[in-house]
């Protein structure tokens, strides 16, 4: 069907949508890539009275590199992401997450940071995000706030953004050697919504695992982390009994919510299956060289 | 949908069925609650504003309550209706029980939601009537701990006269707090919360599908 | 772009996009969707409108150099961008093999979603010409069909990813 009526204003200035967003507040709505919001409005769930879109804002474009961080702007899109040389060599996991978002006709448009804001549990970027330890970026008329991954979720589709703020960018620690990093989803078929997905990282030392990151999509109403699991993990080698230990670890520490299509109990399965297939990728590929 | 969900509040049941019993309890509490209103002694209309997400959806929901068991528990049927979105309708089920810490409360939802909203699925549905029903009791727990209790209507006052000594524990906490008009103002809007709370989920399951 | 002095103001918004090279101004309302803007405004049917929300691909337009939902883009946010529909890909010719290979291997039948898939498969010609089956599946999969069972078509894709290999080749 067709979106309800709403205005439109294409600000060049940042501190222009920031006055908007704050004279608005949830009367306004964001437009970054707008795969969602369109979608949303379409399906007049939402009626708006002004859209704010962001592509006039020169301040909100590009990846950048600075000092040991990787910098994305909200404008950035998935595909910039999958196309991205900085990327691929910086932040790896992201490189590899990108193509399993939705298919390219999507892609071209949405943007990591307007993900972010959203929270799908089951979307890729949020996990990643909570894996690298990322911060996210919030501007709003009253300054700027950095918000880190673990405290950006609250609850479904939640965030502790303010109603007159936005996301101007994320920041990503650079990949430093030696880091190894595995990205993997089980979707019904390509580009569905992930059943359960893991956006997962590790150091390897003499076979030894170290600084283990395991980040869960799909598996409740926010991206998790397992600390417990990592904690098992940490320092120890691979072998049948660390693994039996990290499942165990697994199935008592994530909150599993089943959806439509999966019981709790299969999601649990899952994921433990997710686990025992990345450890072995993270244990036998080649460390990065950055 | 089917929701179960049980929270242990740290009030008597008396205060409970009270803070049930008060509109603008319920509407402060209901997340995105405009309006309450009563249509009848068994009927209980609310204008509610979902906001989940993306999603900003204005409903408006109906109300029953059957099956009333004073102080034990009650049986809510619902019908909520997203306008174009679809509507959702169901039944819920709230028991209290007095324990050491308070009264604990216990409430099943089950749900069926239809129109574009059913069809475009509810792969979240559980977890957003969670996250729904959590924010409503976190706020009437917020509620009743906050003291004063907010002044009830006139006409519910009135019989106060005449209390039975049932009503003794909760009278020495909360002021005014009749029990002998219960039977005929039934607390029915935690369960019309409920419902709504219940209902409204449906509304945003348009989110689910939305990338 | 015409700023309206309300900036609540929900009335139609004056803009300039260039549509299959042809450059105009048009006064289009914030909530019309850049194929609802192309059929309705410019007439050019060949984009078409299946679910709306950005699922099913019948709607895949070009907005500058890359393929979108043309569903979920406002004609607004076109203003002083390029759009390219099918007229436009069809006329310039560079998918000539890609349609002709679609008549050979029947990869349409009622041709509702064809628009689409030429357009999705215009861009992965140009971004992944060596892509395999496998690939060339998954590259498709954003859009559906619901005459063809899909084989045909990305039977038509292999073929001329293949064809246009051996040409580079020579």
């Amino acid at each position: 069907m067709k979106a309800p009526a709403f205005s439109y204003a294409r600000p060049r200035q940042l501190a222009e949508v920031l006055a908007l967003l704050d004279r608005h507040r949830d009367e306004a709505r964001l437009l970054a890539g707008g795969q969602t919001l369109l979608a949303t409005l379409n399906m007049r769930l939402s009626e708006p009275a002004l859209l704010i879109d962001l592509q006039g804002v020169a301040a909100l474009r590009g990846l950048q590199l600075s000092g040991n961080t990787l910098r994305i702007g909200a404008m950035v899109t998935h595909s910039e992401i999958e196309a991205s040389p900085e990327v691929a060599r910086h932040a790896p996991l992201l490189a590899m997450a990108a193509p399993h978002i939705a298919h390219r006709a999507i892609r071209n448009l949405g943007t990591f940071c307007g993900s972010i804001a959203y929270g799908d549990p089951a979307a890729e970027w949020p996990a990643c995000l909570l894996a690298l330890d990322g911060v996210v970026v919030a501007r709003s008329v009253a300054g700027e706030r950095r918000i880190a991954a673990k405290d950006f979720y609250t609850g479904l589709y939640t965030t502790t953004l303010e109603p007159n703020e936005m996301i101007v960018a994320c920041e990503l620690p650079l990949a430093t050697s030696g880091q190894r990093y595995v990205f993997d989803e089980l979707s019904r078929r390509h580009g569905d919504y992930a059943v359960v997905g893991l956006a997962a990282g590790a150091q390897l030392q003499n076979g030894v695992l170290g600084k283990v990151r395991l980040a869960w999509l799909g598996t409740g109403s926010m991206p998790q982390r397992s600390l417990a699991t990592e904690q098992v993990l940490d320092g120890q080698r691979l072998s049948q009994a660390v693994l039996a230990q990290a499942l165990q670890t697994l199935r008592a520490e994530l909150q599993i919510e089943g959806d439509l299509t999966h019981s709790p109990a299969a999601k649990q399965h899952l994921v433990g299956v997710m686990l025992k297939r990345a450890l072995h990728t993270l244990t036998q590929q080649p460390a990065l060289q950055a | 949908m089917e929701l179960q969900v049980s929270v242990t509040i740290p009030s008597t049941p008396d205060q409970v069925w009270q803070a049930l019993n008060n509109p603008e309890v319920l509407r402060v509490c209901i997340p995105g609650c405009e309006e309450v209103r009563q249509i009848s002694p068994e009927e209980m209309h609310a204008r509610v504003q979902l906001k989940l997400g993306p999603v900003r959806a204005n409903f408006i929901g109906k109300v029953r309550l059957t099956d009333v068991r004073p102080l034990q528990g009650y049986t809510l049927n619902f019908e909520g209706s997203g306008g174009s979105a679809g509507f959702a309708k169901g039944s819920s089920v709230i028991t209290l029980a007095a324990v050491a810490e308070g009264t604990r409360l216990d409430y099943t939802a089950q749900a069926s939601v239809a129109g574009k909203l059913g069809q475009i699925g509810g792969r979240l549905i559980d977890a957003s009537a969670r996250q729904l029903s959590e924010r409503f009791f976190e706020a009437f727990k917020a509620q009743l701990s906050a003291a004063p209790v907010p002044a009830l209507p006139l006409a519910l006052a009135a019989p106060a006269a005449g209390l039975p000594a049932l009503a003794a524990p909760a009278a020495a906490v909360v002021p005014a707090a009749p029990t002998g008009w219960f039977e005929k103002e039934k607390p029915r809007l935690l369960w019309f919360a409920a419902g709504v709370a219940s209902t409204a989920l449906g509304v945003w399951m348009g989110a689910h599908w939305l990338r | 772009m015409h700023e309206a002095p309300d900036e609540l103001d929900t009335g139609a918004r004056r803009v300039t996009i260039t549509v299959n090279g042809h450059c105009g101004q048009h006064a289009v309302q914030p909530r019309t969707h850049l194929v609802d803007f192309l059929r309705e405004s410019l007439g050019l049917k060949g984009s078409h409108l299946g679910c709306e929300h950005g699922v099913c691909g019948a709607c895949t337009v070009r907005l500058d150099d890359t393929v979108v939902r043309g569903c979920l883009v406002l004609a607004v946010q076109a203003d002083g961008r390029r759009v390219e529909t099918i007229e436009g890909l069809s006329e310039r010719g560079s998918i000539r093999d890609l349609q002709q290979a679609f008549i050979r291997h029947n990869a349409l039948q009622c041709g509702f979603c064809t628009s689409g898939m030429l357009m999705a498969a215009s861009e992965l010609l140009e971004h992944k010409p060596g892509a395999s089956r496998e690939e060339v599946r998954e590259w498709m999969s954003g859009n559906y069909c619901r005459c063809t069972g899909y084989q045909a078509i990305v039977d038509a894709v292999c073929e001329v990813l293949a064809s246009r290999r051996v040409g580079a080749a020579v």
